[in-house]
């Protein structure tokens, strides 16, 4: 589903390598690294965000580089869900409008699909609340519905939990790998926090790379 | 979806947006009060002004003796004797001529010594009631006369003396209501008309006496018996006799042979309100001038709004690329922002320009006794329009352009 080869990229003038990482579908895959060890830069290599400076990413034997920048964003839409350590919203849009304008973004238009999510990560009664009335541990559990709206195949997630306290740590990534699971997609999780190690049977340590 | 956006967005900082829209309302409320204000004074003046070739009156102001004459908001010149101008109407290049002597009014309604010809031929309008004056001190009311004073047919009412209100009336001198106009949308509307006797007898012992002053009042015994003085043919006064011509060669001729003559004037209207307007003119540039300027800080207004709020919605924009919207999606909801402003300002200022327009209206109707609306609608609003709607897209490109060159990546490696 998704293989990565050679990958690199020049950061301040110093060349850093990633490691080649296979992953077939519906698996989940950590990815731990300390603060600078590129690992954002990494996951936004494989989500086609930036382009890299040699290597290569394929999904579904498709090489993304080749893509230009239209068919790449919409390429991106279809197949891939992102989650960030800091959840953005727009500001100026409710919970449900903010998911609508998701998949406004790809053509679909589902509100069951929004209600049905909202309801597995228990926030269906908040539907109409404003962003910034819910905690970061909500916004989290939101951002979770977010990248699944489209139902892609790929779920890419830099450092959702680190910025939550252990309850909702739990909870959040929970929900992450069952929701994923459910929509057979690959999650690849890329973060220093530990408390994840145990939780993922497949993962790699960048810093020992 | 788009549009629910880019308006969730505008109505998000309503301080900064509201300034937006109220400075392109503002300029676009004056540009259009400007405009209309002077289209329909123009208009006003043409028509009236194309209807008479030539006024003939006192010497004096050449514009005074028309606004007086023909659009009756002046003090007239002076007064003409009737036998001096009695060469113009047997004249061969003379179409008609029409006397019309001024000196009273009726709560601020001009009363109108003239002739049958003045309705027949000059200013023709049919009757909603009754008919012509043909005795003194029969009187028909314009249609706006009548309606603002209440008096309808068979009524009666004293003249006051002078051309505006005063309390000076003439015990003696009353009016009967012998005929009621339809509305014509000219000055005859705002005129009370009646024979040249009335005015003469009403005025004849006056004169004798040397207090006949229209701009000062004298406090005088007020005991005349008008009805039973016969006015000698050799007095017979008018303010103005107002020409139309024949033939256009008589506009080389007549002006010349009139004015040749010492106590005679003669103004062509339509010349006249052309200087007027010519005058006006530079103070509508004034005016417009300020308009555009008060524009020009909406556009950046608008810009700068936008730009600021780019910079705090950078992370929710490089969010919505990577949620699968394309770089030209984002640059049209930023530019649907820009166009949803200039839109609200352009129909708040349009709105507000025809309703202040409408208000002012009924003031200057009250003042000069003239029809202004504000419910007259032109083409050149909707270039108005268009041309905001396009100075809001175009102040959302800067901003928009920026947001569609944005490194989504970058943007979101930076913690917050």
């Amino acid at each position: 589903m998704i293989q990565t080869k050679d990958l690199s990229i020049i950061y301040e003038n110093k060349r850093i390598d990633f490691p080649d990482i296979d992953v077939n579908q519906g698996n989940h895959f950590l990815i731990l690294g300390r603060s600078g060890s590129g690992k954002t830069s990494f996951l936004n290599l494989i989500g086609g965000l930036s382009s890299p400076s040699g290597g290569q990413v394929k999904i579904n034997n498709e090489n993304i580089a080749l893509l230009s920048s239209n068919k790449l964003d919409k390429f991106r839409g279809i197949n891939i869900g992102f989650i960030f350590q800091t959840p953005h919203f727009i500001k100026s849009l409710n919970i449900n409008d903010n998911l609508m304008l998701s998949q406004y973004f790809l053509g679909n238009r589902d509100q069951n699909h929004i209600d049905t999510l909202l309801e597995k990560v228990g926030l269906l009664n908040r539907k109409k609340d404003s962003l910034h009335e819910l905690s970061e541990g909500e916004k989290q559990r939101v951002s979770i519905v977010r990248a699944l709206i489209n139902k892609p195949k790929i779920i890419l997630a830099d450092e959702p939990t680190s910025a939550l306290d252990d309850y909702s740590c739990e909870i959040v990534i929970e929900l992450l790998k069952n929701l994923s699971e459910e929509n057979n997609s690959v999650l690849i999780i890329v973060t220093h926090d530990k408390r994840l190690k145990d939780k993922f049977k497949q993962f790699i340590d960048l810093d020992a790379f | 979806m788009l549009f629910k956006l880019a308006w969730k967005n505008i109505i998000k900082r309503p301080f900064s947006s509201g300034l937006s829209v109220l400075l392109l309302a503002s300029s676009i409320m004056i540009i259009l009060l400007a405009f209309l204000t002077m289209q329909q004074l123009e208009n006003k003046f043409n028509e009236n002004a194309n209807k008479i070739d030539l006024v003939v009156g006192a010497k004096g102001s050449r514009l005074q003796l028309v606004l007086c004459n023909v659009f009756h908001v002046d003090n007239p010149t002076g007064n003409i004797k009737m036998k001096d101008v009695t060469f113009l109407s047997k004249h061969p290049f003379v179409k008609s001529s029409i006397p019309i002597s001024l000196g009273d009014n009726y709560k601020s309604y001009r009363i109108v010594g003239t002739d049958k010809n003045f309705l027949k031929k000059l200013y023709i309008t049919p009757f909603k009631q009754g008919k012509l004056f043909e005795k003194p001190y029969e009187v028909v009311l314009g249609f706006n006369a009548a309606n603002k004073m209440g008096l309808k047919l068979g009524d009666s009412f004293y003249g006051s003396h002078g051309i505006d209100a005063s309390l000076h009336e003439h015990q003696d001198a009353k009016y009967f209501v012998v005929g009621l106009l339809d509305y014509s949308g000219e000055v005859v509307d705002n005129l009370i008309l009646t024979s040249l006797e009335s005015v003469w007898q009403v005025h004849f012992e006056d004169h004798q006496k040397g207090s006949f002053d229209l701009s000062y009042e004298k406090k005088h015994d007020h005991h005349h018996h008008h009805q039973k003085t016969n006015v000698v043919e050799e007095d017979k006064e008018i303010t103005a006799l107002l020409v139309n011509y024949k033939s256009p060669r008589a506009k080389f001729s007549i002006p010349g042979i009139v004015n040749n003559k010492k106590q005679l004037m003669a103004a062509e209207p339509a010349i006249e309100i052309q200087r007027l307007l010519d005058l006006v003119q530079p103070a509508v540039k004034v005016i417009a001038v300020l308009a555009w300027f008060i524009f020009g800080l909406a556009f950046f207004s608008m810009l700068i709004t936008l730009v600021n709020s780019m910079k705090s919605r950078k992370y929710e924009i490089a969010m919505m690329r990577a949620s699968g919207a394309s770089s030209k999606l984002v640059l049209i909801s930023i530019l649907t922002e820009g166009f949803l402003v200039a839109l609200v300002g352009a129909f708040l200022g349009l709105i507000l320009g025809h309703v202040i327009m409408e208000i002012m209206g009924l003031y200057l109707t009250n003042h000069y006794h003239y029809q202004f609306s504000g419910f007259i609608f032109n083409f050149f609003e909707l270039w108005l329009l268009f041309g905001t709607l396009a100075t809001g897209i175009i102040s959302a490109f800067i901003p928009a352009i920026s947001a569609y060159n944005m490194d989504i990546s970058s943007t979101l490696k930076k913690k917050i």
